[in-house]
C-alpha cells in the first residue's frame, strides 16, 4: 500500500505524457518555478508473469485471482496458458545401502508452471496491481513478474553527433 | 544453524569434531519401510490419515507437510529451508510436549513462516496462550523472521485416528 | 500417635541426645489428651504408607462450541476471514470434508483434519473479497495513455524496450540475483546513420543485432546492481553509436581485398563503363556517367552469384546504357 501511496502523485503527470504522445509537437505545460516538475509516469507495454508450485490446482486458483483483479481494475489481459506436462527433478539412488545395483529408487521432485500475461500497464497502475497480487501469493508458490518498459531514445542518440 | 551454535555450545563443538572426521552417522531410511506401518495382530495400532497413506501417494491422496519454493527448479537455500524445518519440528513437539497429536506442517509466505498442528487439550487455555507465544517469540528469533502459530485443538487422542490396523 | 512416634524415631538417629529427650517429654505431655479423643491405633513401624489423598479434581474449562454455529448467514465473510490463514473448521461455516477414503466410506470431515490445514486456501480471496479490495485500489491506478493504443503508434514514441524481472520465493531474504539482469532493445532503423557509421556500428555491436528482425539487443549482467547494469547498457549504446561516428585514419587504408561485398563505385567495371560511355568525346564536354542502375545491376551479379535474374537484369541494363534497341 505504501508503494501505492509513493505512485499517487505521478497519477497528474500521466496526462501531461497523454497529451505529449498525441501532439508531439506542443511542448510540455511548463510547471511554475516553486513546484518541480512532476516525474513523468512510467509505461509498461507488456507483464509476465510466471508462477512455480508444487500444486497445480493452487496454481490455478491464484491465476482465477489475478486475472479477476486485472479485470476489476481495467488491466488488458494477454494469454495466460500452463505447459501440460510439469518439470520433474529426479533423483535415482541404489534401493539398497551396499551393493545390488540393479535395484534403484527414484525421488522426485515437481515443478508446476503457470504463466499470465497482462498489456499497456501505466507505471502507477503496474505497482499497485503487481504490488496487490504479489502480497496474495499463497504459500509454496514462486514468481517471476518480467516487466517490459517502454522508453523514449535518450536525447543524445537522436541526433548523430556532429563533432567527429 | 548458527541459532544451535548459541543454543548449545558443547553440541556445536562435538558437531565440529564430527564433521571434521567426515563420517556420515545418520540412520537410513530405506524407501521400502520408511513411512509405512505394519498390521498389528490385534488390529489396534491407531493411525493418523497421514499416516495411513504411505509417502508415494503424496501429491495424490495427502498433500506436503511443509510449503516452500526452495525445493522448485532454480531455487535457492534449499538445505537451509530443510534443516530449519527440522529444527523447528523439533522444538514444537518438545515445547508441546505429548500434545501434539498430528504432523506439523510449516509454511513459508514471503518472509513469515506460519506453523499449524493438531493440540490435544489437556492443557488449560492460559498455559496454551503462553506457549503459543513463548514458541513464536523464540522462533522468531531464530530464524528471524515473523513467526505464527495457528493450532487447532481435539478434545481426545482418538479424534485424530483414521484407523486401527 | 503412630505417626508422631515413627517420625522422631527417624529424627531422633540424627540429632543430639539432649534434644531428643526433650522433645520426648513434650509428646508425653500431649498424648494423654490425643488418647482420650481417638480410639486405639495400630503402631506399625514399617509402613510408611500415605493416607490416601483424594485426587484433586481438575478443573476443565468447558469448550466454547464451534463459531461457526452463530454465523449469520447474511454475515460479512471478509470480516470473518480477512487474511491468509490455515484452515480452522470453528470459522468456516461450510460441511467440508477432505480425504481419500475407501470405497462406501465417507470422507473425513472437517474437524480435526490435517489435510485441510495443509492446502493453501483462497478463503480471503472470495469475489466480492476480490472486488472491494479493488474499489479501494483504483484510485492508485491511472489509464493507458490516448494516442498509444497499438504497438505501431507507442514504438513511433517510445522506441526503447528495457525489460527488468522481479523474483518472489518464500525465503527470509529479498534478493535475487538474478533479477540484476537488464535488457534494453531498440530497433535499429531509430538511430540516425550514414553508411560508414551502419558498417562500424554493426562491426562494434557484433552478434547483438539480429538481421532478420533489424533489433539491437543488449543484456547486461555484469554488475551486482540492476540500476548499475541499466546505466550500463545505455553507456554501451552511446559509445558505440558515438564510436561508429569516427573515423580512424587508418581506416583509409583498406585496400579491395579487404572489402566484403563489391561496390561498383570504386572498382575497374566503373572506369571502363565510363571509358566506353565517353568514347570519342569532345575537349571539355560533360562527362557521362553510367547509371545508378547499371551500377546496382553489376553489384547484384557479383555479391550475388549469377543467376538468371541477374543476368537478365544485367542484359538489359547494358542494353539500355549502350542504346541498343531491343529486338
Amino acid at each position: 500500500m505504501l508503494q501505492a501511496l509513493k505512485t499517487l502523485p505521478w497519477t497528474q503527470s500521466v496526462r501531461a505524457l497523454a497529451s505529449v504522445a498525441t501532439s508531439a509537437t506542443t511542448a510540455p505545460n511548463a510547471s511554475s518555478a516553486t513546484i518541480p516538475a512532476p516525474e513523468p509516469d512510467k509505461l509498461y507495454s507488456k507483464l509476465e508473469i510466471e508462477l512455480r508450485g508444487v500444486d497445480p490446482a493452487v496454481l490455478k486458483s491464484y491465476t482465477w485471482f489475478a486475472t479477476t483483479a486485472a479485470d476489476h481494475l481495467g488491466i488488458e489481459k494477454g494469454k495466460c496458458w500452463s505447459p501440460r506436462k510439469a518439470h520433474h527433478d529426479r533423483m535415482t539412488l541404489l534401493k539398497s545401502v551396499h551393493i545390488y545395483k540393479k535395484h534403484r529408487v527414484q525421488y522426485e521432485v515437481r515443478t508446476h508452471f503457470r504463466y499470465m500475461n497482462f498489456h499497456k500497464l501505466t507505471g502507477s497502475t503496474l505497482d499497485t496491481f503487481l504490488e496487490y497480487i504479489e502480497r496474495n501469493l499463497p504459500e509454496g508458490v514462486a514468481m517471476e513478474a518480467s516487466k517490459t518498459e517502454l522508453q523514449q531514445i535518450p536525447e543524445h542518440l537522436r541526433q548523430p553527433p556532429e563533432e567527429v | 544453524m548458527n541459532f544451535l551454535n548459541k543454543l548449545v555450545p558443547q553440541v556445536a563443538l562435538e558437531v565440529q569434531q564430527l564433521s571434521k572426521s567426515a563420517i556420515h552417522t545418520s540412520a537410513v531410511c530405506c524407501r521400502v519401510q520408511s513411512g509405512r506401518y505394519r498390521i498389528t495382530t490385534k488390529r489396534d495400532r491407531p493411525l493418523t490419515y497421514e499416516m495411513a497413506n504411505p509417502p508415494h501417494f503424496i501429491g495424490h491422496r495427502k498433500s506436503w507437510n511443509s510449503w516452500n519454493t526452495s525445493t522448485l527448479k532454480d531455487s535457492l537455500r534449499p538445505s537451509q529451508t530443510a534443516i530449519e524445518d527440522l529444527f523447528i519440528r523439533k522444538f514444537v513437539t518438545g515445547t508441546w510436549h505429548a500434545l501434539v497429536s498430528s504432523e506439523i506442517i510449516i509454511k513459508r509466505q514471503h518472509n513469515t513462516i506460519r506453523i499449524a498442528a493438531l493440540i490435544r487439550q489437556a492443557i488449560s487455555p492460559r498455559k496454551m496462550y503462553f506457549l503459543i507465544g513463548y514458541t513464536e517469540e523464540l522462533l522468531s528469533s531464530w530464524m528471524q523472521c515473523p513467526v505464527t502459530l495457528e493450532l487447532q485443538t481435539v478434545a481426545d487422542k482418538k479424534d485424530v485416528v483414521f484407523k486401527y490396523i | 500417635m503412630a505417626n508422631s512416634l515413627t517420625r522422631f524415631w527417624g529424627q531422633g538417629s540424627l540429632q543430639k541426645h539432649v534434644v531428643q529427650t526433650g522433645l520426648r517429654g513434650f509428646s508425653s505431655q500431649q498424648n494423654p489428651e490425643v488418647e482420650e479423643e481417638e480410639e486405639f491405633r495400630v503402631l506399625s513401624l514399617r509402613t510408611v504408607k500415605q493416607q490416601f489423598q483424594k485426587r484433586r479434581e481438575v478443573k476443565k474449562d468447558p469448550v466454547t462450541p464451534p463459531r461457526s454455529n452463530r454465523m449469520a448467514v447474511d454475515q460479512d465473510w471478509t470480516a470473518a476471514w480477512p487474511g491468509p490463514r490455515s484452515f480452522h473448521p470453528a470459522s468456516v461455516p461450510l460441511p467440508l470434508r477432505q480425504g481419500f477414503t475407501e470405497r462406501g466410506a465417507a470422507a473425513p470431515s472437517k474437524f480435526a483434519n490435517a489435510e485441510l490445514m495443509k492446502i493453501p486456501n483462497f478463503l480471503h480471496l472470495t469475489p466480492p473479497a476480490i472486488r472491494q479490495q479493488c474499489e479501494a485500489l483504483k484510485k492508485f491506478c491511472t489509464p493507458w495513455p490516448k494516442g498509444l493504443e497499438t504497438e505501431a503508434k507507442w514504438q513511433r514514441h517510445f522506441p526503447v524496450e528495457v525489460i527488468t524481472t522481479d523474483y518472489l520465493q518464500a525465503l527470509p531474504t529479498i534478493r535475487n540475483p538474478e533479477a540484476r539482469r537488464v535488457t534494453v532493445s531498440l530497433k535499429l532503423s531509430d538511430l540516425k546513420f550514414d553508411a560508414h557509421a551502419r558498417d562500424k556500428f554493426l562491426r562494434l555491436v557484433g552478434d547483438r543485432y539480429d538481421k532478420d528482425t533489424d533489433i539491437l539487443t543488449f543484456v547486461t549482467d555484469r554488475c551486482p546492481l540492476r540500476k548499475q547494469n541499466y546505466d550500463y547498457a545505455l553507456y554501451l549504446l552511446t559509445a558505440c553509436y558515438h564510436e561508429s561516428f569516427v573515423t580512424e585514419p587508418w581506416e583509409a587504408t583498406k585496400s579491395e581485398a579487404d572489402m566484403e561485398v563489391y561496390l561498383f563505385g570504386r572498382n575497374k567495371s566503373k572506369l571502363s563503363a565510363e571509358e566506353i560511355l565517353n568514347w570519342n568525346a569532345a575537349e571539355g564536354a560533360p562527362k557521362v556517367e553510367p547509371s545508378p542502375s547499371y551500377g546496382q545491376s553489376v553489384e547484384q551479379l557479383i555479391n550475388e552469384g549469377e543467376n538468371e535474374y541477374n543476368l537478365t537484369k544485367y542484359k538489359e541494363e547494358v542494353k539500355k546504357m549502350l542504346n541498343i534497341a531491343s529486338q
